[in-house]
């Protein structure tokens, strides 16, 4: 089962795929088709400036050719840095903001070509869960007008009937039914990440895009949230695209998880295989870098050298090769393909099955 | 606390802090009763959830506390001279000489309209005789040992042209440039990536080897305790609930507080099903519980928890306020114990003295 199928361009697409790339190779789908293929997905912000500021000075390529598959009541883990476009591609596949090309496609619906109303349609079956519960609930509404709305614009018009629904949602997130018609300030950070959960819930969607879900959170609470989402996963089977910096947590709830560098995707892999075995020195070093709770085990620690370069102007060749331990000649130059290395494992290095694991070693 | 520790002297040593805030809405024990004490060059790691009052401990050593907060009680003694007994101007000498203090967001801390050069040299200046060509240099040093390249062309740079990474490194090269003996550093890579991170903990590391400083590491991030500290100090609203070396604390916690929170974590080297988790939310400061603060969320809560637990020695090292007996079982006691009776059940433990 390859994504193929799924690569009918639109008009206004005007980027050819890029030379050198190959179609990405299907994950293991047990034979089921893809819920959501994304294809050569490419988001530029302009940079804009001179007189009036319309001159266009460059653009900032926060997403720039990402294609991936996510299967049906699968959880596709998307990790990386600050400024690696996660958070761009979570927005684009919602429909937020336009992509600048590429394509979409849910449930064989090309995203980008639809009209406003099969639009609304498919906002049903796609939710979004974003991180900050304190600036994505209106503090001017209410709870049971946040949960509801939703169900009102799709036509669920009676009042009591939409309460009985909207107080049903809070139970299944853990909430006091009790509680409908508060405000959001009346509520912790983890209440209100509920909140915005029962809201995601409430269409009863196929797909949802949780961005950052528990990164705002404290630690005791990120647990409970976290439980949650795999609870109704089970409950609904929903499918999650789950973006996160945060690789444990990614890892806990994933069952595939892509890591992704300025603006490309580095690796994809099923998520124990990834942390496992590593196949791009970008990852390895990632996860080499992240401290682990136990003061007894001591892990091979790769400290990458300076800073994230600018998406406005990312290197040349391979994007990591100015950071990378193993960059050689070639990787300034040739711009890696992300290519199966066996298995359905992706990575895009040149040097890829050179990679090796993360060393372990217990202390005493 | 060890006779050993003490012929020498610890560099910090905290006793009984109270520190509140009196707000409109009544008092909040910010912190309330912290005693801790960091030896010469150690690492302590301080780990609580927001609200437990671990920053406003770290602040009321700095004697950085406004109204409506206030140091009510307690001593804070940094080489045996008790801070709460100095006055601002000798205090002043002290920040940035004796003590320093780097904080979570590098950009609100850094001054936008003065160069990082300038901003590092203005607190050589503060406590050294230098001219300020020399405070200069030494700002340029300074940045080239936190591993800024380019350190010369960097100290004429204004933050707001600086990463994140960049600038925290600025903010620890401020922080080190007057050889400080302590360096309390709260949340110094909450806000960074974790490569950049992995950056930022190397160079603490180092420094704190090269300059013999003692570390007061305030991090709710349980990896970069494990990591960083030589010994833990966990709060729970503004009071410390467990305290023992690093290993004790992860490979055998004792509160259970300590313990949810360790288990609550997902853990990058191993998959679990289902993540534990400590039920409920932290206590409002403004409605504490009565008794033990962590009973309405305790998975162990016995009649006995009605009444304070007070901070007692569980093993080596290694205290806990928590009523639960050093092997983890619940002490005998009647169903509604007097705080004599509660006392009394741990008696086969001694209470650590203050």
């Amino acid at each position: 089962m390859t994504t193929e199928s799924q690569t009918d361009m639109s008009g206004d697409v005007t980027a050819p795929p890029q030379a050198g790339v190959q179609p990405m190779a299907a994950a293991p789908t047990n034979g089921r088709a893809p819920l959501l293929a994304v294809d050569d997905l490419v988001k530029h912000f302009d940079i804009r400036g001179g007189l009036m500021g319309v001159t266009k000075l460059g653009a900032v390529r926060a997403v720039d050719g990402v294609s991936f598959t996510v299967t049906e009541g699968e959880t596709l883990g998307l990790v990386g840095e600050s400024g690696c476009g996660k958070t761009t591609l979570g927005k684009v596949i919602l429909r937020l903001i336009p992509p600048t090309s590429g394509s979409v496609t849910f449930e064989g619906k090309p995203l980008f070509q639809l009209n406003s109303r099969e639009l609304k349609a498919a906002r049903r079956d796609i939710q979004v869960v974003f991180q900050d519960p304190y600036a994505s609930l209106n503090p001017r509404m209410s709870v049971g007008e946040i949960v509801g709305e939703g169900l009102y614009v799709h036509g669920m018009t009676n009042k009591r009937e939409r309460e009985a629904a909207v107080r049903d949602l809070l139970k299944r997130v853990g909430l006091n039914q009790q509680h409908i018609h508060r405000y959001p300030h009346e509520f912790s950070g983890g209440q209100r990440q509920r909140i915005g959960i029962a809201r995601a819930l409430a269409l009863r969607p196929k797909f949802i895009v949780c961005d950052e879900p528990v990164s705002a959170l404290d630690v005791s609470i990120q647990s409970q949230v976290l439980n949650l989402l795999s609870d109704l996963q089970d409950e609904f089977q929903l499918t999650y695209l789950f973006i996160a910096h945060n690789l444990a947590v990614v890892r806990h709830l994933s069952s595939r998880v892509g890591v992704m560098y300025l603006g490309k995707l580095v690796e994809l892999a099923e998520a124990d295989d990834l942390y496992e075995n590593p196949r791009h020195p970008y990852t390895k070093a990632l996860l080499s870098a992240i401290p682990i709770p136990d003061p007894t085990v001591r892990r091979e620690r790769i400290v990458l050298k300076g800073d994230l370069p600018s998406p406005a102007n990312p290197p040349s060749g391979c994007r990591f090769h100015t950071r990378c331990p193993m960059a050689q000649e070639i990787c300034k130059i040739e711009e890696p393909p992300l290519r199966d290395i066996g298995g359905g494992h992706l990575s895009a290095c040149h040097f890829a099955e050179d990679v090796t694991p993360l060393k372990e070693r217990v202390v005493s | 606390m060890t006779t050993a520790s003490r012929s020498i002297g610890p560099l910090l040593q905290i006793q009984g802090l109270k520190t509140h805030f009196f707000t409109q809405d009544g008092t909040v024990r910010a912190v309330d009763g912290v005693s801790f004490q960091i030896g010469h060059a150690k690492t302590l790691g301080v780990v609580g959830e927001s609200g437990c009052g671990k920053s406003i401990t770290s602040l009321s050593v700095m004697r950085l506390i406004e109204r409506p907060g206030k140091i009510v009680e307690g001593t804070i003694e940094l080489n045996g001279e008790d801070l709460l007994e100095k006055s601002d101007e000798e205090m002043r000498d002290i920040r940035g000489d004796q003590v320093s203090m780097i904080f979570q967001e590098p950009m609100t801390s850094l001054n936008p309209v003065f160069t990082c050069g300038e901003q590092i040299a203005e607190a050589v200046r503060q406590h050294t005789a230098a001219s300020h060509r020399e405070a200069i240099d030494r700002a340029v040093e300074m940045l080239a040992l936190v591993g800024i390249p380019d350190a010369k062309r960097r100290a004429r740079e204004y933050p707001h042209q600086l990463s994140g990474g960049m600038r925290q490194r600025v903010m620890i090269a401020m922080a080190l440039s007057t050889d400080p003996d302590l360096l309390i550093a709260d949340e110094p890579t909450t806000a960074l990536d974790v490569t950049i991170q992995a950056q930022i903990l190397e160079l603490m590391r180092d420094l704190r080897e090269k300059n013999r400083m003692a570390i007061m590491l305030i991090t709710h991030d349980l990896g970069v305790v494990a990591e960083m500290a030589d010994e833990v100090v966990v709060m729970y609203s503004g009071k410390v609930v467990e305290r023992g070396d690093v290993r004790t604390i992860f490979g055998n916690p004792h509160h259970p507080y300590t313990q949810g929170l360790l288990h609550s974590i997902p853990r990058l080297d191993e998959r679990v099903g289902r993540l534990e988790v400590i039920k409920g939310t932290v206590p409002s400061p403004y409605n504490l519980p009565t008794g033990c603060l962590f009973k309405r969320r305790c998975p162990f809560r016995m009649p006995v928890c009605d009444v304070a637990p007070p901070m007692r020695q569980v093993g080596e090292g290694h205290t806990s306020r928590c009523w639960l007996t050093p092997a983890g079982e619940p002490p005998e006691v009647g169903t509604d114990p007097t705080p004599e009776e509660a006392e009394a059940a741990g008696e086969q433990v001694t209470v650590e003295p203050r």
